[in-house]
Formats: C-alpha cells, sequence, structure tokens
C-alpha cells in the first residue's frame, strides 16, 4: 500500500528551478534512500513531501501520518526539550504521554534549554519531535551529520523498526557505506531531476 | 495561537535583558525627547541696551517705579544680557548670538517723565527660529509697563481734574501752577449779583462740577475696556499633563510592540520552526495573529504599569485635571487596541525581514521616524499629518489622550480605535502575505 504518493511535484524559488516533475511512491515496509550533490534539490523534495512547503506544480498524497526531520535544527532554543515536545504535541494533536517516552529513549535531559543541548542533542530532539503522534512515515533530511557513530546506529534502528512494523522511510544522506546496509532501494537526485 | 502566544511570553520572560532594554530604552528615547523639547522651549538670549542711563527708580506722576525689578521680570521670559553697547548687540544680533536687542533711547526717561508723548523702545529681532516667541514676550513685556504706567497716567489726570474741580496747586512740564477750581468758581460767582449772563455761566460750571465729578472711572474704563483677572492655577504641571502621558505611553508602546511583534515573527523563521509550523500546525493567519496578541498584552500590562505610576504621581502631588483612575478601564481596552495595531505593523517587518536581527534593527530604525511624524503638527507641514495618519503612533496617542482626558471620550476614542484596527488589519494582511512566502 503506498503512504505517501508525489506526482509531478516540482519547485521553483523565482526563476531558478529547484526541482523538476518528480513522481515518488513510498509503499508500506520500505526504507528508501535519497542521494545526490549539494543542490540537487534532497531538501527541497522532502520539504514539499513533508508539507512545509508548496510545490510550484503537482501534487502529494500523504495516507498516513508524516514525521519530518529537517536538515537544519527546527525547535525553539530558549525552551527546554520537554517543553519543546509539550508544545508541539499539542499542536500536532498528540498524547502528551509520548513526550516521557521520546525523552528517555532519546536519552534526553527534559529541563534544559534547548539552545544549551549539544548539536547532536538537538538533533535528537528535532528526530523526537518528527516521532510525536507515531507517524507511519518519516522524512529524514541528513539526519546523521551531527551524530556520533552510536547515535547513528540506533537512528538506523529506529528507522529499520520502522519500516519492519509497516511505516515507510525516506533518508536524505550523504553517507553511501550506510545504504547498502539499510536502504531497500536508493534514488538519485541530480539537477532537481530524478536520475 | 494560545499556545504560541503562551510560547512566546515564556521565552519573553526568560530574556530578562532583552526586556529590560525594550522597557529602559522607549523610557531613554522618551526622556532626550523631552529634554529637546525643553531646550526648544529654553530662555532666548535678549540683550538691553541702555542709552538713556536708566536710573534705578523713576518717579511718574506721583507713581514710583522699581526699573530693576521691571527688568528682572523680563529675565524670568528671557536670558537678558546687560552691559553690551550698541555696537556690540548689533554684531552678536547678525551672529544669531542674541535673538533680539531692546534698545532703550536717550531721552526715554524724560519723555516718559513729562507723560505729554509716548516714549518708544527698540525692538530688533531675528528672523525665524524663536523670534515670533521673542517678539510676544516683548510685547507682553511693554503691555505689562503699559498697564503699570496707564495707572500713573491716569492718577496725574486725576489729579489734574481735581484740581479743575476743588482747584489748589499743581506742576506741569515742571511749573507750578495755582488753580482756582470749579467749587471756588461757583461760590465766586454766587457772591455776585443776579445776572441772566452770571446764570448762565452758574449754570455751565455746575454742570462741569457734576461731570467732571464721574471723571475718575471713565477714565480708568477708557484705559483698560476689558481686564484680564488671572485666576490662581489649577489643574495638572505640564509634566503631569495628558498629553504628557498620551506621548509617554504611544512612545513606549510603539517602540516596544513594534519591535517585540518584528523579533518575534522573525525568529520563528530564525529558529526554522516556521517550516514545521507550516506543515498544517500553525497557518500564517494564526501565527501573525499569534504575534499580533504578543503586542496586545505585552501593551496591556506595560501600558497599565506607566499609566498607574502616572496616577501614584498625580495623587501624590495632588494636581487635578483628569480621571487617572476612573478611566484606566477605558484606556486598558486602548492600550490592547493600539498595541496590537502596532504589533501588526512589526509582523509585517518581521515578515520582509530574513532573521530577527534584521527585523529588530529594522524595527528600531522605523520607530523614530514614525514617532517624530506623529509630533509633527498638521497646520506646518500637512505632508507630514497625512502620512501620520497612514500609521498608528498618532491614532495610538489621540486614543490615550481622549481616554484620559476629554469630558466626553467615547467619540474620539471609537474613531481613533476604529483607524487603530483598520490599520492593523491592513498590516497583518501584509503580514500574513510576507510570512506565506517561501525561503
Amino acid at each position: 500500500m503506498t503512504l505517501l504518493r508525489a506526482r509531478a511535484v516540482a519547485r521553483s524559488f523565482g526563476r531558478r528551478v529547484a526541482l523538476e516533475p518528480t513522481d515518488l511512491d513510498l509503499r508500506e515496509g520500505e526504507l528508501v534512500a535519497l542521494v545526490g550533490p549539494n543542490g540537487a534539490g534532497k531538501s527541497t523534495l522532502l520539504s514539499i513531501l513533508a508539507g512545509a512547503l508548496s510545490p510550484t506544480d503537482g501534487t502529494v498524497e500523504r495516507h498516513a501520518r508524516t514525521g519530518w526531520v529537517p536538515q537544519r535544527t527546527a525547535h525553539y532554543g530558549r525552551l527546554t526539550a520537554r517543553e519543546n515536545l509539550v508544545l508541539f504535541a499539542r499542536l500536532e494533536h498528540a498524547p502528551l504521554a509520548e513526550v516521557d517516552e521520546l525523552l528517555e529513549a532519546f536519552e534526553l535531559p527534559g529541563d534544559v534549554r534547548a539552545v544549551r543541548l549539544s548539536v547532536g542533542n538537538r538533533q535528537r530532539l528535532d528526530v523526537a519531535l518528527a516521532l510525536l503522534g507515531s507517524p507511519r512515515v518519516l522524512l529524514l533530511d541528513e539526519p546523521t551529520a551531527a551524530l556520533d557513530p552510536a547515535q547513528r546506529r540506533r537512528l538506523w534502528e529506529l528507522a529499520s523498526a520502522l519500516r519492519d512494523d509497516g511505516g515507510a522511510v525516506l533518508v536524505a544522506t550523504h553517507h553511501h557505506e550506510e545504504l547498502e546496509q539499510h536502504a531497500d532501494r536508493v534514488l538519485e537526485l541530480v539537477e532537481g531531476r530524478l536520475a | 495561537m494560545i499556545l504560541l502566544l503562551r510560547k512566546d511570553l515564556r521565552t519573553l520572560l526568560r530574556t530578562p535583558v532583552l526586556l529590560a532594554v525594550l522597557l529602559a530604552y522607549p523610557l531613554v528615547i522618551a526622556t532626550l525627547v523631552g529634554l529637546v523639547a525643553g531646550y526648544a522651549s529654553s530662555k532666548p538670549r535678549v540683550a538691553l541696551v541702555d542709552r538713556d542711563d536708566l536710573p534705578p527708580q523713576i518717579v511718574v506722576g506721583n507713581r514710583r517705579f522699581d526699573v530693576q525689578r521691571t527688568i528682572d521680570e523680563v529675565g524670568n521670559n528671557v536670558t537678558l544680557v546687560r552691559g553690551l553697547d550698541a555696537e556690540e548687540a548689533e554684531r552678536e544680533l547678525e551672529s544669531g548670538r542674541l535673538v533680539a536687542v531692546i534698545t532703550v533711547p536717550p531721552g526715554f526717561v524724560a519723555t516718559l517723565r513729562q507723560m505729554v508723548q509716548s516714549p518708544t523702545l527698540e525692538l530688533a529681532i531675528t528672523r525665524g527660529g524663536t523670534s515670533s516667541r521673542v517678539r510676544q514676550q516683548v510685547q507682553a513685556l511693554v503691555y505689562q509697563l503699559n498697564r503699570r504706567l496707564q495707572r500713573a497716567y491716569i492718577d496725574a489726570n486725576i489729579e489734574y481734574v481735581r484740581l479743575l474741580l476743588h482747584g489748589g496747586r499743581g506742576k506741569f512740564l515742571g511749573e507750578d501752577f495755582n488753580v482756582l477750581g470749579l467749587e471756588e468758581t461757583q461760590r465766586e460767582l454766587d457772591a455776585l449779583p443776579a445776572d441772566e449772563r452770571l446764570d448762565r455761566i452758574r449754570q455751565f460750571v455746575h454742570d462741569a462740577r457734576l461731570a467732571l465729578a464721574q471723571t475718575d472711572d471713565a477714565l480708568r474704563a477708557t484705559a483698560a475696556p476689558i481686564e484680564l483677572h488671572e485666576l490662581p492655577r489649577r489643574g495638572r504641571s505640564a509634566a503631569l499633563s495628558a498629553q504628557v502621558q498620551g506621548y509617554a505611553l504611544a512612545l513606549t508602546l510603539t517602540f516596544l510592540c513594534l519591535v517585540l511583534a518584528a523579533g518575534a515573527l522573525a525568529a520563528e523563521r530564525d529558529e526554522n520552526v516556521l517550516p514545521r509550523l507550516a506543515r498544517g500546525l500553525v497557518s500564517p493567519t494564526r501565527l501573525v495573529a499569534a504575534k499580533v496578541a504578543l503586542a496586545g498584552v505585552v501593551a496591556l500590562v506595560v501600558g497599565l504599569a506607566v499609566a498607574v505610576a502616572f496616577g501614584i504621581a498625580i495623587d501624590v502631588s495632588d494636581v487635578r485635571g483628569g480621571e487617572p483612575w476612573l478611566r484606566l478601564p477605558l484606556l486598558a481596552a486602548g492600550l490592547v487596541v493600539a498595541g496590537a495595531s502596532i504589533g501588526a505593523a512589526g509582523t509585517l517587518l518581521g515578515g520582509i525581514a530574513r532573521d530577527a536581527r534584521t527585523a529588530s534593527l529594522v524595527a528600531v530604525l522605523v520607530v523614530l521616524p514614525l514617532v517624530f511624524l506623529g509630533l509633527i503638527p498638521r497646520e506646518v507641514f500637512p505632508a507630514a499629518a497625512w502620512a501620520s495618519d497612514a500609521l498608528p503612533f498618532t491614532h495610538a496617542y489621540r486614543l490615550f489622550d481622549a481616554s484620559l482626558y476629554d469630558l466626553s471620550p467615547w467619540g474620539p476614542v471609537a474613531r481613533e480605535a476604529a483607524w487603530l484596527v483598520g490599520l492593523g488589519l491592513v498590516f497583518a494582511v501584509a503580514a500574513r502575505a510576507a510570512v506565506a512566502r517561501p525561503e
């Protein structure tokens, strides 16, 4: 079953074409890797799939709750990790009980303001935010960039577990060595076009 | 929206330095503006060139005038420069170091004492600046002197009339004279034998006596058809006036709400949260509304604090005028409306700017022209007033002023509130479009 379907999605910023018309299906139980050089349009595609950016053309159908981890950390620095999770849980209408579960699962200090967390912890906080509401689709935009090997391994375990539970994961990454081990299929984006 | 508002208030309280700066800065600006205004109303330098060697005292009629005291009274309104000769004063006037020169010409005192002709004071004055104010002050001074001299002149004239009535010894232009007087004339006439021609003279003398008996009041009334009687001072001092309070509130809130709303909205983009919110969690409309609400809440809290401080100062100083406490509920509603409207303008800046620093800087740069546009009198520069009408500061000031001071505030308050709501909607719609604009 297709959990997320994009048809002819394209995006331009002024005259600059960031993403050519692109089709993409994410099905139950698959982990898809999205690779490509910097500026190829990976983040643009993921943002469109996540609903954070409107496509200039094309449509996106989401048949399941979708979590998104953007490339750059996206949470409130002056709020604590717990306050960030509580705020977004309320906005997402997710159960507040998940907050403590996620804090524990990601070993995040709940009462420390996000701005004082390490870069790795901030990235983990973003992953925790993406998992609010138990999404079946997870979109990860270079999520392992600031993580140490142990954290990186844990994240792949999490993504694999989601896939094994019948979810779908799309990961944009530069780490080719991890793809062979985890990805079911690999998509390459070059100059805004799927190769 | 409530969630974001609570988040913003929590964030604000966690940045006490920012909060302190946001509160202190407009107060510093208000103080500086007050000092500049004070400088503008400081005493202009005016020279008194005495070419007649004025004595310390002058006797006119039977009245003695203290020249020094009169000159000191002039010094209450201007900084009086004495001891310059005519040439020095002329040079300083041309160089702009003096605003005006009052010259007492030779023969002034002698002419004054003779009470036959009006002596002349000469006034040389620069153009523009404070010259019109100095001219008014000198005219007021001459008016005051004339009023005192009138009394002396009238007393002297009445004395002559009394001499005509009752007879006796008098003095005119330094010459002594003896007057028979109408009463004595009538007695002399009555002693003469009856005669038709003498009877006509007797009748004239009788009528003249009656007429001259009324001269006293008539002369005084002619000299001053309308008298201005100054009542004991009432109402508030200038420092506590409703106008000052209105400006203080409008200036503080304009700075606070504009910078706060601009910074708060731009911070969403700065922290990269905007795309996350855009995923159907918070619409651009609600996001802008949250920042507008933040400005309204902060305006209410800070504005009420300022109003309460003014109210206490007014009570402590025991001054009258206005209703510092009764009007608080009306003022509170006005604070929310004005804060929200100014906040909407701030969200537009925050939406256009790509980061919080730029937004805050632009907001700070925008505040002063926005405020000063509102301070320019419409009659001086109408274009500035039209521009000011399209911005919330002037309407906020008028709203606060009417809320605190007008006897019937509802009309002006409703009108200014309508302006603020309308402007706020325009700014908010523009801000929404700016927020929805992609990176």
